[in-house]
């Protein structure tokens, strides 16, 4: 398991270096002359080119492309992420709670779709052509047509405006310190981009576990485990669910990683500060060092989805250890 | 044949043999030309058909696939030739039909009004007001939208109101007032100037004084009296407009307001302008002022004004926007003249009509009718128009209302619906395209090749693919779009969403490219010595076709909704083009989600059906090519 793991680890190196280089590239691309942005408008213009020269000299972008790589690199390692432009603090303590509010949500979402995907998934696959089994497949196949943004328009449509039961978006401001009231609104103001993003992964595969489920009971030792006179009960939880447990756990990472993606358009709509509300900001105010790192992020995120994912493999099938 | 008639008793006993002998020939004249209709078993299907036959007749098969691909070419029609019937111009805005609901009948004027006569047709943005010479009020069109408190329905009459004994009715932008024989005021629809409140000294003077005529314009109301005195309140603290000058006051004939001002017919046949100074309007030509001329009767439009004198002489002045001040020419002496928005009009004594300006909402086009018709009244206001004939019959031309509503500058949804649909369609179309040929070119290179250049592509896809989507694609978008001019976007969209998308299906190919290579048919071509690359491209490539069509239908829909996400951001195709996307992009307040529902209602189910339509027939492929998935 550990050197199974080790080697999986090892063959992402290559993989990260690349990705490093490429988001480098792209900020570099970037329209816009980072020093000039930074240095004080209000400046004259005779010290204003002095300022300019200081500027890049202190972020050092007169060495060759290579070297301020290898020099960001090292910074980065090295906790040192650069200045925010836009906000005007070192981007460590800038991302620290979009980051925050990012993985709270996605861990909520990912916990109600499990919840929901694997008992309705199997009940989809033992009375496949039932009632339930239509509604859900209509369901799926209407949720993963719609847009994200759509599904959370409707819902605050619906829950905010109309029915005014939750808020519209945005998120609660701890005017009188984080105490328990505190929380519970915040909660309160996560419910509906949860609702939302819910849907969204519940939709996109709850069908693949079904057809991962009915796999498994075709197989044949379901009819052995049948014939031998076991319980349905038996047959579906212990023999038929654990083997479809392989193909549901890489649906589920797979679902995961789509989240990560696709919660930057909910994040918009509800006004969530989390990763993706907070690099469309900083796309919109050509913040460099912030969007940079808020890219690296995400995709150091779903590489860990990724690396969770071969961990969970190796629990659930024992037969990966051998390799 | 004893054996037989007990194996057939519907057979009749007394047939002769010759009968018999010709039925047998029958049914062996039967089998040997006519097709069977029994369905085919498996293998007769395989040696009968060619696989295309069967996938198709598998996909008829479903039902579900019919839907979706029927539902797909009314999209593409409705899309493609919609946007040839129905031309867009970008830049156009009307800011007074901003956010106007949806629906279609601001022409449909009820049929009561010809049988009671016409006295007074006066129109709003979005509604007609009508009195009657029976002295009733009738109304037609849809409700302004009203977001503050102060408003209230333009349908609703109270139980007091004196219908049948009204005098004078007059329709402001989005709202209406109505004036009683015995002088009392009534008002209905926006109050967010308080508009429709009469001023105490006013309400003092028309119970004494009779009212000559209403006025209505953008937030202002205004009153005539018989004496010639003018009163006017509303939405006036920038324009003025209230602001009467003394040598006006007593001396006034008829009156009209503009956005800015109220232009005035005196006594003495001069023309008078007051409220805000400097503005086409108000720079009235000399001999209108100086007494040179004597003027019978003149109309405004919003932004130039029109006058006719003693002499039938026209004179016009004020903007030159949408060709106003061209006169056409015309045959006849001018009887009435009068200006709807952005267009005037002129009614000639032989009964004929003479329309000139902006066309934007058919101001121009005439109904049929009007050729031959002698029209006696014609009221336009606004972009509506109706024609009195002399027989009192009505032709109503010009803005029929937005069936799917207007957006926060006036244009109308269901033209940047089409033409949206078409630019969303197509950037879908494209991108996918364009990740289907790298695809197609990684992953044949990499499994065909194998060894490094496999290991090499192949980790190059692990790249692209562990970075999440959409953060990427903004990324890219900002600094793409950043460097070209706008024109240029909407390829660059096309380009970036095919480069990001595909690793997946390049990964599928590869796949199934190894496992094809191991299949027993590349075994005995090569056997036979066929060469290595027609081995590839004859034997191995049309069996992953069905899969790479399948995946290329299903990942459409994923690039239509991509598109439609991306725009919606805002780093997808740049407004003023439309696009499904980009016309949800001003629907992220929450004003707009509650009350302007159909700006984000509407474009949004346009991308679930295309990608409803797109996804049923992907499946529907799916299960034809595999009929063994279609049996779970």
């Amino acid at each position: 398991m550990l050197k199974y793991l080790a080697k999986r680890l090892i063959s992402m190196i290559p993989v990260v270096i690349a990705i490093t280089i490429i988001i480098f590239a792209l900020v570099k691309a970037m329209p816009g002359d980072p020093a000039r942005m930074m240095i004080n408008p209000a400046l004259k213009e005779e010290q204003r080119e002095a300022a300019y020269r200081a500027m890049r000299e202190k972020l050092g972008l007169d060495y060759p492309m290579p070297v301020q790589y290898v020099k960001w690199i090292a910074a980065t390692l090295s906790g040192d992420l650069g200045w925010s432009s836009m906000n005007n603090r070192p981007v460590k303590e800038v991302i620290a709670e979009p980051l925050r509010n990012t993985l709270i949500l996605n861990v909520f979402v990912t916990i109600c779709e499990i919840a929901v995907i694997l008992p309705v998934g199997v009940v989809m696959a033992v009375r496949r052509g039932s009632l339930i089994d239509k509604f859900w497949q209509v369901f799926s196949l209407i949720g993963y047509s719609m847009p994200s943004f759509f599904i959370g328009l409707s819902l605050i449509f619906i829950f905010a405006l109309k029915l005014k039961l939750l808020p519209p978006g945005s998120m609660p401001i701890a005017a009188y310190g984080k105490d328990l009231a505190y929380y519970l609104s915040w909660f309160k103001y996560m419910l509906l981009p949860m609702l939302s993003l819910t849907i969204i992964s519940i939709a996109g595969s709850i069908r693949y576990v079904r057809n991962a489920m009915i796999e498994a009971l075709s197989q044949d030792y379901i009819r052995t485990a049948r014939s031998k006179g076991l319980s349905e009960k038996v047959v579906i939880y212990s023999h038929a669910f654990r083997n479809a447990l392989i193909p549901i756990s890489t649906i589920i990472i797979m679902s995961v990683f789509a989240l990560l993606s696709g919660s930057a358009i909910t994040e918009q709509v509800f006004a969530w500060k989390g990763i993706g509300y907070t690099l469309v900001l900083a796309l919109n105010n050509r913040d460099y060092m912030l969007v940079i790192t808020l890219n690296l992020l995400s995709t150091m995120l779903a590489i860990t989805a990724n690396i969770v994912a071969d961990i969970t493999y190796g629990i659930v099938d024992p037969r990966i250890k051998l390799e | 044949m004893e054996k037989k008639t007990v194996h057939e008793p519907n057979t009749h006993p007394k047939e002769s043999t010759g009968v018999k002998l010709g039925k047998s020939f029958g049914s062996m004249f039967k089998r040997l030309f006519v097709r069977e209709k029994d369905p085919l078993s498996v293998l007769e299907e395989e040696a009968l058909q060619t696989p295309t036959q069967t996938i198709i007749k598998n996909f008829i098969r479903t039902k579900l696939g019919v839907v979706g691909v029927v539902a797909f070419i009314l999209i593409l029609l409705f899309s493609f030739v919609g946007s040839e019937l129905r031309p867009i111009d970008e830049s156009y805005q009307e800011p007074a039909l901003s956010n106007v609901r949806p629906g279609a009948n601001y022409l449909k004027y009820p049929s009561a009004i010809v049988k009671e006569g016409v006295k007074e047709i006066s129109s709003g943005i979005s509604f007609s007001v009508a009195l009657t010479n029976q002295g009733n009020v009738y109304i037609w069109g849809k409700q302004p939208i009203y977001l503050s408190g102060r408003a209230t329905s333009i349908f609703k009459l109270p139980k007091d109101f004196p219908q049948g004994k009204i005098a004078h009715i007059a329709a402001g932008d989005r709202f209406w007032v109505a004036i009683s024989e015995d002088g009392k005021f009534y008002g209905f629809g926006y109050n967010n100037f308080s508009q429709l409140e009469v001023p105490q000294n006013v309400k003092m003077k028309i119970q004494t004084t009779a009212v000559r005529q209403l006025l209505a314009g953008e937030g202002v109301t205004g009153i005539l009296l018989e004496n010639g005195e003018i009163y006017i309140w509303g939405s006036t603290l920038a324009t003025r407009q209230d602001i009467v000058p003394a040598a006006y006051q007593g001396r006034i004939v008829h009156a009209e307001i503009t956005p800015l001002n109220v232009v005035v017919l005196l006594d003495d046949g001069t023309i008078g302008v007051f409220g805000t100074e400097g503005n086409e309007i108000s720079d009235i030509p000399e001999e209108l002022t100086d007494g040179s001329v004597k003027v019978v009767d003149f109309t405004t439009s919003g932004r130039a004004a029109m006058a006719l004198d003693s002499e039938g002489k026209l004179h016009i002045w004020g903007s030159v926007m949408h060709g106003l001040l061209n006169i056409p020419e015309f045959e006849g002496n001018v009887v009435d003249l009068f200006g709807g928005k952005n267009n005037f009009g002129l009614l000639l004594d032989n009964g004929e009509l003479v329309y000139w300006g902006a066309n934007h909402f058919n101001q121009l086009k005439m109904p049929k009718e009007a050729k031959h018709t002698k029209y006696v009244a014609v009221y336009s206001d606004i972009f509506q128009n109706f024609a009195v004939a002399e027989d009192g019959t009505i032709s109503a031309w010009g803005h029929e209302g937005f069936i799917f509503g207007s957006d926060q500058f006036g244009r109308d949804n269901l033209t940047r619906l089409i033409h949206g649909g078409r630019i969303s369609l197509t950037v879908g179309a494209i991108a996918m395209i364009i990740s289907v040929i790298i695809a197609l070119i990684i992953g044949l290179v990499s499994g065909y090749f194998g060894g490094w250049v496999d290991n090499v592509l192949m980790r190059f896809t692990d790249v692209v693919i562990s970075i999440p989507f959409m953060p990427l694609a903004i990324t890219l978008s900002t600094i793409v779009t950043g460097s070209v001019p706008e024109m240029y976007r909407i390829y660059m969209i096309m380009v970036i969403l095919g480069f990001l998308n595909w690793p997946g299906l390049a990964r599928l190919i590869r796949a199934h490219l190894l496992l094809e290579r191991e299949k027993d048919f590349v075994l005995a071509a090569r056997a036979l010595g066929v060469k290595q690359r027609n081995i590839m491209v004859r034997h191995i490539l049309p069996n992953i076709f069905n899969l790479v069509i399948v995946n290329v239908t299903l990942g459409y829909a994923s690039a239509l909704l991509m598109e439609s996400a991306l725009s919606f951001l805002g780093f997808g195709v740049a407004p003023p083009t439309p696009s499904w996307g980009n016309m949800l992009d001003s629907a992220q307040k929450s004003t707009v989600i509650e009350y302007y529902w159909w700006r984000w209602v509407i474009p949004g189910l346009a991308v679930v059906f295309a990608a409803l339509s797109v996804n049923l027939i992907g499946d529907a492929l799916r299960d034809a090519m595999d009929p063994k998935a279609s049996e779970k």
